[in-house]
């Protein structure tokens, strides 16, 4: 009785995508790049087109603005990477992971824990350990300035009241060891740590509210006393989120600039000279943009080989729900 | 001899009362079921025995020592979680394993052990895999396994059954009886499910809002319920239950109320002499009302008419809800009776089965 019967029985085109299948795949690829356009094109603008630039710039000697002027093939990328000072920022940049994340991650875990116990007054005490996300680079390394000024500075007056010697700690041009290159590099790592605690304490602390608390239950009904229960329980279930901050907190500190251009200006003698602020020297400094990019390209490869690495060797150790 | 005893726990969270003045002896090898609806302090009792919880007045024993200050790992006593809390990251065989190396057994006696529960559970071949890769039933007979494995002194089980689909849950509940026959150690189980508690325990305590509201063989507590919450909580359908005056006529005591006028026999007018004001609730089981006259069955009854409401068919058996004045009476009925909605049916109830409680107390009378 309908009038929709009428229309069925007209013969409809036979639609496009029905004899060529293709067509219908290329549609899907069409709408699919339509979404992704806005990404791609901010990725292609700000990520992709400077990393090929800083490829190919590192070709060339260039003038003071930047410009390739003369042609140098892979002269400048062996001259710049064999360099004395590329292999101590180098160093320096090891040297400054070493400091920062193990200990960063230890310390983010501690007061994670901390926070985790459900004591009196926990929300203001999370607040805190969280707040220094809050704090900008600059914000935070005028203050460690402040703190760490030689004679009025509040760590050199605590030093004191253990009648341990003062220290210039971001003047002192002594390198001890080459595990140790005095301690500029521990002021700037200091201040690091400082600045990337707010984060770890939050993910890790984020990560063990995940874990149910039967599982301590059984755990205790089971026979592990704390210690037990830390290293069968709460690391495993974390194990995620650990390698997460191992990840993105090494990557921080390979890309830390801030905190070393307010400290010590990479000083003193190259002792906080790791490689982004070598780059900055160069370009900015020095005009040598060439330099910079070469430079700018290695640290490029030290940060994706670091994280492969730490993927490949660390994942097999994380157990994801 | 009693292995676990509760004497006179409270626990209270704050304001709120978990458990008040709880007295229970849980005797050696038996299987004793908490049941009760949520909230009403099962759970509590049950973590309290655990050492999970510290009774806030009263002593809690286990073997005659008082236990209230001991860890839990010092009470030997191994529990199944609900959801089982197994360790994710742990394979079957680890998390199975994870007790005896807490106590620090030596590895080829863990071993040995580990293999032979998971060889009586059926998890021989799952030794090796990871709690999210088994099926819901499996992770429940690893957390079995988890306890087993230890030999406690009494095993402490919180609603195990709860995450399982309604095949798997019958299944297991003839395996946990089995189990209990077979190691011969006291149970305690907390349910909410009051077939599991039938069909598995040798005794049920019934728990309302922190008491205890009574404790006997599964026949016992369903037969004589103790007051009217456990009349309506034990049984499904639920008990028939409405409220009733009491009157002497020609020396005989009649329950009067508005589904009918019910004389009561001897000890039940005995029992029923206890009733403040005469108020009382009458009960009656689905199963106890039929359709027909009492004439010619010899027992004392009594015969009310009633309309059929609703009719429910199981295949076996119809649960027909009736209605009465302003009451409604649910009947488990023959399937083959087939009555029709409207249909005015005579409903006869014998007098010996019929429960009298105390109105304002809901303290069984007879």
């Amino acid at each position: 009785m309908g009038s929709s019967g009428t229309s069925a029985a007209l013969p409809g085109p036979v639609p496009l995508t029905r004899r060529y299948p293709w067509l219908g795949e290329l549609a899907r690829f069409g709408g699919g790049m339509v979404f992704l356009a806005p990404s791609l094109i901010l990725f292609a603008a700000f990520v992709f087109y400077p990393l090929a630039k800083s490829f190919y710039l590192g070709f060339f000697v260039s003038d003071p603005f930047g410009h390739g002027q003369e042609y140098v093939g892979f002269d400048q990328y062996r001259e710049v990477l064999t360099s004395e000072d590329f292999r101590k920022s180098l160093l320096v940049t090891v040297l400054f992971v070493l400091y920062t994340v193990p200990a960063g991650l230890v310390l983010g875990l501690v007061f994670a824990l901390m926070a985790n116990q459900r004591l009196r007054g926990f929300l203001f005490y999370r607040t805190v350990f969280s707040s220094t996300i809050a704090a900008s680079v600059a914000v935070a390394a005028v203050m460690w300035l402040m703190l760490l000024n030689p004679s009025a500075g509040f760590v050199n007056w605590v030093l004191g009241q253990f009648d341990l010697p003062r220290v210039n700690w971001l003047t002192d041009p002594q390198f001890r060891a080459s595990w140790d290159s005095g301690p500029a590099l521990m002021a700037v790592s200091l201040t690091t740590i400082w600045l990337n605690i707010g984060f770890t304490t939050l993910i890790l602390l984020a990560a063990l509210q995940n874990i149910p608390l039967e599982m301590y239950e059984s755990a205790r009904v089971d026979g592990a006393g704390p210690f037990a229960m830390l290293r069968f329980v709460t690391l495993p279930m974390i194990s995620p989120a650990i390698l997460f901050v191992i990840v993105v907190s090494t990557i921080i500190a390979l890309q830390s600039f801030g905190q070393i251009h307010i400290l010590t200006r990479g000083g003193p003698l190259d002792a906080t000279n790791v490689i982004v602020y070598s780059i900055y020297t160069d370009a900015f400094i020095n005009f040598e943009y060439g330099a910079a990019a070469v430079r700018a390209v290695a640290l490029f490869l030290i940060v994706l080989a670091f994280t492969l690495v730490q993927l490949r060797f660390l994942e097999r150790r994380v157990f994801y729900r | 001899m009693s292995l676990v005893s509760f004497d006179n726990v409270s626990k209270f969270f704050g304001d709120v009362v978990a458990l008040k003045d709880f007295s229970l002896e849980v005797l050696d090898r038996e299987f004793i079921v908490l049941l009760g609806p949520s909230g009403c302090g099962k759970s509590t009792a049950l973590r309290i025995v655990a050492g999970l919880e510290q009774p806030t007045r009263g002593n809690i024993l286990i073997k005659d020592q008082v236990v209230n200050d001991v860890e839990p790992k010092r009470r030997d006593v191994a529990m199944v979680f609900q959801n089982y809390a197994l360790y994710p990251h742990m394979s079957v065989y680890n998390n199975i394993a994870f007790g005896l190396r807490m106590r620090g057994l030596h590895r080829r006696e863990i071993d040995t052990l580990v293999k032979e529960a998971a060889q009586n559970l059926g998890l021989a071949e799952l030794l090796r895999r990871k709690p999210g890769e088994l099926s819901g039933g499996q992770r429940q007979r690893v957390a079995l396994g988890r306890a087993i494995v230890r030999r406690p002194v009494v095993y402490l089980m919180d609603e195990p059954l709860s995450n399982l689909d309604a095949k798997l849950r019958v299944q297991t509940r003839a395996e946990l009886v089995k189990m209990h026959r077979l190691l011969q150690t006291t149970f305690i189980y907390v349910t909410h499910d009051q077939v599991e508690a039938m069909t598995m325990g040798d005794r049920i305590a019934i728990l309302e809002q922190g008491l205890l509201q009574q404790v006997g063989p599964p026949q016992e507590v369903y037969d004589r319920p103790a007051n009217v919450f456990v009349a309506g909580f034990i049984g499904s359908p639920a008990m028939n239950m409405f409220p009733a005056h009491l009157q002497t006529r020609d020396g005989d005591l009649f329950a009067d109320s508005e589904v009918g006028s019910f004389r009561l026999d001897t000890q039940q007018a005995q029992g029923a002499t206890d009733a403040s004001d005469g108020e009382v609730m009458v009960g009656v089981r689905p199963e106890h009302l039929y359709v027909g006259g009492g004439e010619g069955s010899g027992a004392v009854s009594a015969t009310i008419g009633a309309m059929v409401d609703l009719v429910e068919y199981l295949g076996n058996e119809a649960h027909v809800t009736f209605s009465r004045s302003d009451s409604t009476l649910v009947a488990r009925l023959d399937a083959r009776l087939k009555l029709k909605p409207a249909e005015m049916v005579p409903l006869t109830v014998l007098v010996e089965n019929l429960h009298v409680f105390d109105q304002a107390s809901g303290r069984r009378l007879a």
